[in-house]
């Protein structure tokens, strides 16, 4: 008997525990969700978010019969909340806004410039969301055209630009994708402040919206991605060129493989970095902090037409330093833009100082970006050519 | 156990044979209710009426004719008379083996139904039974249930002693042990415990021992019968007892320190203690090479997983945790839902009870409409479900890897506890997602570990964990790494290889 009872006991135990720590409660076949890829946010007139997400449709995306319906649709509403905007979106959507696999976040230029913390708030909080999809800024284009243009190639708009920001991150290094939680870390940190990637609509946009778009060999209408947008704290800034963002992204050492293009005395040449070191330190003098960067690289000649021997050791380090003389120009440029023009330091000099000497940072903590202006920064870069390819000489030179 | 005893003492007293011939046969008559294959042969030998009793087509008809019936009735007469006609019968008549005097009824009628001849003699209140048995069996043959590529293909059989030559064929030791018992009032089976005297362990044998003479029962037709009444958790889905029908996977476990219980009339025999792991493990095991051996004894314990979570895990993900899938696998998932009009859950249960289904149907139908029906099953189980949109094609093939990881076993018993543990894990999996089928895997280790197998840990050994052990469960070592015999079966004799034997 007294088996039976313990017995009972412990099935209902067991049955409390099943009632009352289940996390996440909600069980919803996969046919029942919309599966949100990408969401865009902006202001309106009114002051109220405008809220665009776009869903996929997976049966037009794993089809072996595909119709003339779109592997992706968008749907737009406003609310004074975004929480608001994304449940008074199923008086327009069949299903359920699932947003777990969210690839991207889009913001308008608009509300970029107005500040962006508020907004990401839900994004950041919400137990929905994973935290590694990218925020981005549109550019020019308002949030809800940009994300209803058909991308070629790849059937899902998101994943296009994905993968787009993660391919020109891997082979150029001229964009860096930043995700919610480095992006929400880096504006709460004073020492260093974010920079977003910028999506750039390259076409009209009537043909773009239009399924017509991916008929033609070459899209009429495209989105590319663009080079880095500078924040101010949580405000958007300005923008860098390509030559800046690369320079931001050699400093950060975030620069898996790039091109130097550099013209040698009658030609040009195409240097492939293959890999390298950064390395960041600070100085005091005088209680005075100044910054060094060190870059150790490592490259290829891809191509070559200087009428140049190649077999010499002095020509390769000729070609080494002005490699070096290119990257430090890129650095310089970028720290310059950003230390006369948008006043912000997005390299991360502040928290270097932070961590170096505390005592000082109190002091300047709260005026960095006025003593960011004055400060002083020494670019050491170090390039090696290792191997010329299978030809051993410029394609031109005469042996 | 004491009143059965006491039993058949009475009876003894009571069923004396008597020194009437003509008595004594119309007993025999009329207990056998004049049965048919009643064989009653009435001679003379040196003018004293006799009688041969035998059972027809339990006795061997040869020895009956040749060492019985040729030696009393031409042999004989030629001889001088002897004053004891019994006792020279007895002793120098009868070539055969194995002769008895026996005195009562109920061993005669004992030993005549298990297909022994019986002299009954005029003015005798004693009679002679001279072992003749022998019957039509199947003899031995290639293993259908436990097929292998390397190793001895033979099986045991339904005859008792061809089942303990079989294993005496393979130790030739003579520790070799093998204990007669009588099990079932009515059937009286003989059941055979056979051990390594000096390996197994003495408590072990002992259990054994006591819990087979503890059963009674009217009938014992097969070692399952037996297996129900030794096993230490009787509600268990776990089997706690081992059988195989293949000889050497049976004298392997005899000389790993284990118990064998061999059943008349079965050619399954059983073999205790029974552990987890040796229902993971194939006599192939061992004869393979020790790498593969290992890769398959670690691909057995994957699909063990497979077979038991794959279906859960499928409708946790699907229905509770999208998030945790990879976006292009979830995409093409949703593509194949859509337009499916069950829950995941309905359409899991669906098709793995179709396959039971399937499966049950295999094992029972005659041979020649098998190929009908696997065939409408492959179509019904593959395409058409699919086509007519009840289930999606995922569905289909987790429902596929499933069954077939389940085959995998090379016991059958296992399996058949992981087939049905399977549906529990998919209903935690429907209500609780991850969480409840981690709930139904910690209820389940809990089990696993409490369980004993003739006072032998199950999971042992794992847990409680014994290194030196770890040699032979989830790797092979080589044969000549394998130094001691495994701890967790037996103490004793623990030596199994001399460590120079290696070359090199």
């Amino acid at each position: 008997m007294n088996v039976v009872i313990k017995r009972g006991y412990f099935l209902i135990t067991v049955l409390l525990c099943g009632a009352l720590l289940s996390g996440c409660w909600d069980s919803d076949e996969l046919d029942e969700l919309g599966i949100v890829v990408a969401a865009g946010i902006d202001k309106t007139e009114d002051d109220e978010y405008l809220l665009v997400t776009q869903v996929i449709n997976p049966s037009e995306i794993a089809t072996e019969a595909p119709t003339t319906r779109p592997p992706a649709s968008t749907y737009s509403t406003t609310g004074k909340t975004l929480l608001e905007a994304f449940r008074k979106m199923t008086h327009k959507s069949p299903r359920k806004m699932y947003l777990s696999q969210l690839r991207l976040v889009v913001i308008g230029k608009d509300l970029a410039e107005e500040g962006i913390m508020q907004p990401l708030d839900l994004f950041y909080r919400d137990h929905e969301f994973r935290t590694g999809f990218y925020v981005t800024i549109s550019k020019e284009t308002d949030v809800e055209t940009l994300l209803s243009i058909l991308t070629p190639y790849e059937k899902i708009p998101a994943n296009k630009l994905m993968h787009s920001i993660e391919a020109v991150e891997e082979n150029h290094g001229s964009s860096h994708g930043i995700t919610i939680d480095e992006l929400i870390t880096q504006i709460r940190n004073k020492g260093q402040n974010p920079v977003i990637t910028g999506l750039l609509m390259e076409g009209p946009a009537e043909s773009g919206t239009n399924i017509s778009n991916v008929e033609n060999i070459d899209a009429p209408t495209k989105i590319t991605i663009d080079h880095l947008g500078v924040l101010k704290g949580d405000q958007l800034v300005g923008w860098m060129n390509e030559d800046e963002s690369l320079g931001y992204n050699y400093t950060q050492g975030d620069i898996n493989s790039s091109v130097v293009t550099h013209p040698c005395s009658e030609g040009t040449a195409g240097i492939e970095i293959l890999r390298g070191d950064n390395n960041m330190g600070v100085t005091f003098e005088n209680d005075e902090p100044s910054i060094s960067i060190e870059l150790n690289l490592e490259g290829n000649i891809a191509e070559i037409d200087c009428p140049v021997d190649l077999s010499q050791a002095d020509v390769i380090q000729q070609l080494n330093q002005q490699t070096e003389e290119e990257i430090t120009r890129l650095i310089e440029e970028s720290i310059a833009i950003n230390q006369n023009e948008f006043e912000t330091d997005i390299f991360g000099f502040g928290d270097l100082i932070h961590r170096k000497n505390p005592k000082y940072w109190k002091t300047v903590e709260n005026n960095w970006d006025e003593q960011f202006k004055e400060l002083v920064v020494e670019i050491q870069v170090k390039v090696e050519l290792r191997r010329k390819g299978s030809a051993t000489q410029p394609i031109t030179k005469e042996s | 156990m004491k009143r059965k005893s006491k039993n058949r003492k009475s009876q003894t007293a009571s069923n004396a044979l008597t020194p009437n011939l003509e008595d004594n046969l119309e007993v025999i008559k009329t207990s056998m209710g004049n049965s048919s294959d009643l064989v009653i042969r009435r001679v003379m030998i040196h003018q004293t009426p006799a009688a041969i009793i035998y059972m027809d087509g339990l006795v061997d008809n040869n020895s009956v004719q040749n060492f019985i019936l040729e030696a009393l009735m031409l042999e004989m007469p030629t001889e001088k008379p002897n004053h004891n006609l019994f006792e020279s019968i007895k002793e120098s008549a009868l070539p055969i083996g194995e002769a008895e005097e026996i005195d009562c009824y109920n061993e005669l009628f004992e030993r005549l139904i298990s297909g022994e001849t019986i002299l009954l003699l005029e003015q005798q209140s004693k009679a002679i039974a001279a072992s003749t048995k022998g019957w039509r069996d199947r003899g031995v043959q290639e293993t259908t249930s436990e097929s292998v590529i390397r190793g001895p293909k033979e099986s045991f059989t339904e005859t008792m002693r061809t089942n303990t030559a079989l294993i005496r064929r393979k130790i030739k030791d003579s520790n070799l042990r093998m204990e007669p018992k009588k099990i079932g009032t009515k059937t009286k089976t003989d059941v055979t415990v056979v051990y390594l005297e000096g390996t197994a362990e003495s408590e072990v044998i002992d259990e054994v021992n006591r819990r087979l003479d503890q059963i009674d029962i009217d009938g014992i037709l097969e070692s399952g019968y037996l297996e129900e009444f030794i096993q230490d958790a009787q509600y268990s889905p776990f089997p706690t007892v081992y059988n195989s029908e293949k000889p050497d996977a049976i004298a392997g476990g005899i000389l790993e320190g284990r118990v064998a219980i061999i059943t008349d009339g079965t050619p399954n025999v059983l073999l205790v203690p029974a552990l987890f792991v040796n229902f993971m493990q194939s006599s192939e095991d061992y004869y393979q090479r020790a790498d593969i051996g290992t890769f398959v004894r670690i691909l057995r314990l994957f699909c063990f997983f497979v077979a038991l979570f794959m279906p859960s895990i499928y409708i946790a993900f699907t229905t509770f945790h999208q998030e945790m899938i990879p976006p292009p696998l979830l995409i093409s998932l949703a593509a194949q839902r859509e337009g499916v009009p069950f829950p995941a859950l309905a359409e899991a249960l669906m098709m793995e009870l179709t396959f039971e289904v399937l499966r049950e149907a295999g094992v029972r139908l005659p041979k020649p409409v098998g190929s009908a029906v696997s065939i409408v099953g492959a179509l019904v189980l593959g395409q058409a479900a699919v086509q007519a949109g009840l289930v999606s094609p995922a569905m289909v093939i987790v429902v596929s890897i499933t069954a077939i990881c389940s085959f995998v076993f090379p016991a059958y018993n296992l399996a058949i506890s992981v087939r049905i543990l399977r549906f529990p894990l998919m209903l935690l999996a429907a209500t609780f997602g991850l969480y409840g089928i981690i709930l139904g895997m910690i209820a389940m280790v809990l089990h696993l570990c409490s369980l004993k197998s003739f006072g032998k840990s199950y999971m042992a050994p794992f847990a409680p964990f014994m290194p030196k052990d770890q040699k032979d469960v989830l790797v092979r070592f080589p044969h000549w790494g394998l130094l001691s015999r495994p701890s967790s079966m037996t103490k004793k004799d623990q030596q199994r290889v001399d460590s120079t034997s290696k070359e090199n």
